[in-house]
């Protein structure tokens, strides 16, 4: 589950990036924006659950980050921290990366939460009902946003019409499904 | 359909050998899925660790789908199955993920500790 709450927290982080680079595609950043503050959502829901059952996050972050159980949902292109990759996403940051590109990176995150979060659903289900519900409610709206950026993509890229059923939120990040106590984020 | 460039052996965690015959350009895990072996995998990028495998005798197989493989990673036998193409035969011990987090661990490397 601390693996589980690495990724939700680093695509928070990542989610932040992609979305600045969707500039011009005001409907994509939207969405983007949803889904960024949802992780956050998810994030904050799991992390009390962790020190219930006796866990605690990584002191340091870095380690937080390097055991996140998703990779990191890096710009397209850009391959790490060398000097390759400086130079990379400096390229990408002048040029604009595709809004195709990056609409790919941010599927590919939530099919990664969609499988992790089904594994703790798995794991968890009959065990552990605490943990299961809120796995479970995290899960519900990772399947939503894989729904939203198969519906943008397949637009996008494949100018295929794939109705994922989206209705905008209420408010942005309003996570109906992990965030009806809002003791974080009011 | 694509002609079968290489032989994987398959050995389970009860000793079973199940034998797969698979292309240079697709991932072991993939055509074990084709096959409709059960497999362990989540992330599917070469990250998690889940698929995670140990080659027996060597081999020859690139990991350059995967999003994090170290040197130390093949030094040790080590094969992610969701992004590693086979470029010989291969004889791989599967559900090897528990050992790849020591591994990782022991040699100070980032890794996932989640074990499924």
């Amino acid at each position: 589950m601390i693996d589980a709450a690495g990724a939700e927290f680093t695509t928070y982080y990542y989610y932040t990036i992609l979305r600045m680079n969707l500039a011009g595609n005001e409907d994509y950043k939207e969405i983007c924006e949803d889904a960024r503050l949802e992780d956050r959502a998810h994030f904050e829901l799991i992390t009390p659950r962790i020190y219930e059952l006796g866990g605690h996050l990584p002191a340091d972050i870095r380690v937080f980050a390097d055991r996140a159980g998703c990779p990191d949902a890096y710009l397209p292109g850009y391959s790490g921290v060398t000097e390759q990759g400086v130079k990379e996403v400096e390229k990408i940051q002048s040029g604009g990366a595709k809004p195709a590109e990056i609409l790919e990176v941010l599927l590919e995150a939530e099919r990664c939460a969609v499988r992790t979060w089904s594994e703790i659903c798995d794991l968890t289900f009959g065990k552990d009902p605490r943990t299961y519900d809120m796995a479970s409610r995290i899960l519900q709206e990772e399947i939503e946003h894989e729904a939203w950026f198969i519906e943008l993509l397949s637009w996008e890229r494949d100018k295929v019409s794939r109705p994922s059923g989206h209705f905008r939120r209420g408010d942005p990040g309003d996570a109906p499904y992990s965030k009806n106590r809002g003791f974080y984020n009011p | 359909m694509a002609v079968a460039d290489h032989q994987i052996t398959l050995v389970f965690p009860d000793r079973e050998r199940r034998t797969l015959a698979v292309t240079d350009d697709e991932t072991i895990l993939a055509a074990a899925y084709r096959e409709g072996m059960d497999l362990p995998s989540t992330c599917l990028q070469g990250w998690c660790l889940s698929c995670a495998g140990r080659v027996e005798n060597g081999g020859e197989w690139d990991q350059e789908l995967s999003r994090r493989y170290y040197r130390q990673d093949r030094d040790a036998g080590f094969i992610l199955l969701c992004t590693a193409r086979a470029h010989s035969d291969l004889t791989i011990c599967t559900h090897r993920q528990e050992a790849m987090v020591e591994h990782r661990l022991a040699q100070g490397l980032a890794t996932p500790r989640g074990k499924w």
